[in-house]
């Protein structure tokens, strides 16, 4: 298990650039490779930024989605890297995770660390989950698992299926309404770095097969956070699975009900009814 | 008064947030922000997770229009319960301790049994308005029917009009700054420069000797970063602050009111514990002190030819009267220093017989107050002045003051406010 530590956070931009030119003939078996970042701060005012987005409140521990965004430019590092079987462009974020063990402080420098498991074949192509683990004086505080399809991607032979579905009794009741305003993915992007194209524009996004630009699953899964700020466990996991693409603009709504000492979340669309996003939250 | 006499509130203990300076440690955070983590910073100072508290009542000055609800919208966001009733006031800088009286008497009547008064601030992130061209041309856009009325509305829009409005701190009917208002005042009263500069370091120097002994250890929790109140500067003294230009008042040569004896545009939220006796022995929570009585005031600054900040000078007689009380029969004062040449107006409006026989009515004057017991821990000047959080502050930091003294200790709050209105309590041990 190699790991390289990085000293900086990588570009983002430039990892897409690297990923698309050498997006093709990609295949084989996951690289077994670490990146880790260690010592990393939190800038108040990105931090600030990216609460704004997301209708966070703005303390100083940190939302227990905020630590994807500092171990983000690290899985893009691992993907975009001529090893990863999978190609980058195009590849859409199903599943997402998260544990957070204790609270976060934001004062604290931080140890991240990323690294890729289990590719599995799906209907579709091909899912990875890429882990990450936050550490703070030592101690791990945060975890996640992110599952990314690739549409076409190829799996080994007899690996297991694709693990997408999250346990959930759908809430019923909806309990907030939120207008997405088009701009939603470029203030994201702007705030979290993830700059995928299929987020910033319905030209960019027409590109990879999508009519319009769509919400980053991420956005959608930390406002869900913000919509139960003052009512979550002090540790917990927040597993959600992203379902149908949040197109820009959309009405949307937010189904909540309290479940297992913590809660069964839905957003869906307030038209059709599709759902975006279906996840839990549980104590730990 | 009736023959039975209401019982009195209990202070219980505060929690504030560290103030900061104007466009700096808080200038990415909202009222709303703020408010909510101080709230949660007093839930968690007292246990008070999942509690429905009788009501959370806490205003801000400047307030943005789609902060209507502000404080239980904090409620909602904060760690109690979500059955807790919250309520919005708004009496300039007077707001939270009127926040704070009108929850006591609530207690004081019975309809509750707790609650939380607060207030906060912020001068970074303030609502900016359109102008009011603007703003009415972009009104009958709304309503035009047509296209020629349309066009009217859009050709009413002028590039002067697209200059926002930033609120300002500044007298509505008089068009002076609070400061400006203040150095007539001053100079009516003949308070010295040096006088308010001694005034501004003994302020520094409570406050930051408070914080050395541990006293706001249970009454500040620290916020993005900070730890103390950003303005303070423990080690100024009267020889530095005489070399300050003056800010206020400068058309008079002999101007004495400077950057160092005002208080400086600050950010910033406080919150504090209120109870029945009952309710405090039930969770075992210590009672501070007494909120007593309460007294508002209010003064003609515009025509009646009254300085802007005086009205305390007129609500502390009447609140002393109705106690049976004399000034002097006070063990500490808390005169918020909105200037410091506020505060030495007022003292001196005391000692003032003629200010007391014509303005007040009094047979003699309310006399001179030890100096030594005023302010004790430090006030505006030192920590800064988010206005609606002021007077939070004051009550939590006084009643823990009256506690440490002994029972039967008695304290004053009195703070000024615009408009030329004033908001005095008592709180007793």
């Amino acid at each position: 298990m190699p790991t390289t530590v990085l000293d900086a956070a990588p570009n983002l931009a430039a990892l897409y650039a690297r990923a698309a030119v050498t997006a093709r003939g990609r295949g084989g078996e996951l690289p077994d490779t670490h990146l880790a970042r260690h010592g990393v701060g939190v800038d108040r005012a990105h931090l600030a930024g990216y609460a704004r987005v997301c209708g966070l409140p703005l303390d100083d521990v940190l939302p227990a989605t905020y630590p994807h965004v500092l171990s983000f430019s690290l899985q893009m590092a691992l993907m975009s890297d001529r090893s990863f079987p999978l190609a980058l462009p195009g590849i859409v974020h199903v599943r997402n995770r998260v544990e957070l063990l204790a609270p976060v402080g934001a004062a604290a420098p931080l140890d991240v660390e990323v690294w890729a498991d289990r590719l599995a074949p799906h209907r579709a192509g091909a899912t990875v989950d890429l882990l990450a683990s936050v550490r703070a004086g030592g101690r791990e505080v945060w975890r996640s698992r992110s599952t990314y399809l690739s549409r076409g991607g190829r799996a080994p032979e007899g690996a297991d299926p694709a693990d997408l579905d999250v346990e959930v009794d759908e809430p019923a009741r909806t309990t907030a309404t939120w207008r997405v305003p088009d701009d939603t993915g470029r203030r994201y992007a702007r705030a979290s770095g993830d700059v995928n194209p299929i987020h910033l524009s319905g030209l960019t996004a027409k590109a990879f097969g999508f009519k319009h630009a769509i919400a980053h699953g991420m956005w959608t899964k930390a406002r869900v956070l913000g919509a139960l700020a003052g009512r979550l466990p002090e540790a917990f996991a927040y597993d959600v699975q992203f379902r149908k693409p949040l197109y820009l603009p959309s009405t949307v709504q937010l189904a909540t009900a309290p479940s297992g000492g913590g809660w069964d979340v839905a957003v869906r669309n307030a038209r059709s009814g599709a759902e975006h996003l279906v996840g839990t939250v549980r104590p730990l | 008064m009736s023959s039975s006499q209401p019982r009195r509130a209990a202070v219980l203990g505060g929690n504030r947030i560290p103030f900061a300076r104007s466009n700096s440690a808080y200038a990415q955070a909202s009222n709303q922000d703020m408010l909510t983590a101080t709230l949660d910073g007093l839930v968690a100072r007292f246990g008070l997770q999942g509690e429905r508290v009788g009501e959370v009542v806490a205003g801000a000055v400047l307030k943005h229009s789609r902060d209507f609800n502000l404080t239980r919208e904090s409620v909602l966001g904060s760690r109690l319960s979500a059955a807790t009733p919250a309520y919005d006031v708004q009496q300039a800088c007077g707001t939270g301790l009127e926040a704070a009286v009108l929850v006591a008497n609530k207690i004081a009547l019975g309809q509750i049994e707790s609650g939380i008064a607060g207030g906060v601030d912020t001068t970074s992130d303030a609502p900016l308005a359109v102008g009011d061209d603007l703003r009415r041309a972009l009104l009958e856009l709304a309503g035009a029917r047509s296209v020629g009325a349309r066009l009217r509305a859009i050709a009413r829009i002028r590039p002067g009009s697209l200059v926002p409005e930033a609120p300002r701190n500044a007298e509505p009917r008089t068009g002076l700054a609070m400061g400006e208002h203040q150095a007539i005042t001053t100079r009516e009263w003949g308070i010295s420069r040096e006088d308010q500069d001694e005034l501004a370091v003994r302020s520094h120097r409570n406050l930051a000797a408070a914080y050395d002994r541990g006293f706001l250890d249970d009454l500040v929790t620290p916020y993005l970063g900070l730890t103390r109140d950003q303005n303070l500067r423990p080690d100024t003294t009267v020889e530095k602050l005489a070399t300050l230009e003056p800010v206020f008042g400068t058309d008079d040569p002999a101007a004495t009111m400077t950057a160092g004896n005002s208080t400086p545009l600050t950010d910033g939220a406080s919150a504090v514990l209120l109870s029945s006796d009952e309710w405090a022995a039930e969770h075992g929570l210590p009672v501070l002190a007494h909120l007593v009585d309460a007294q508002t005031a209010a003064v003609d600054h515009v025509h009646g030819g009254e300085g802007l900040l005086m009205a305390p000078a007129y609500a502390v007689p009447v609140l002393l009267a109705r106690n049976g009380l004399t000034l002097q029969d006070l063990d500490f004062y808390e005169i918020h220093e909105a200037f410091a040449a506020t505060v030495l107006a007022t003292l001196k409006a005391w000692e003032s017989p003629a200010f007391c026989e014509e303005k007040l009515g009094l047979d003699a004057p309310l006399g001179a107050i030890d100096r030594d017991r005023l302010n004790v821990n430090g006030s505006s000047l030192a920590a800064g002045h988010p206005f609606a959080a002021t007077g939070g502050r004051i009550v939590a930091s006084l009643a823990k003051q009256l506690h440490e003294a002994g029972p039967g200790t008695r304290g004053l709050v009195s703070i000024c406010a615009a408009g030329g209105q004033g908001v005095v309590a008592l709180l007793e041990s």
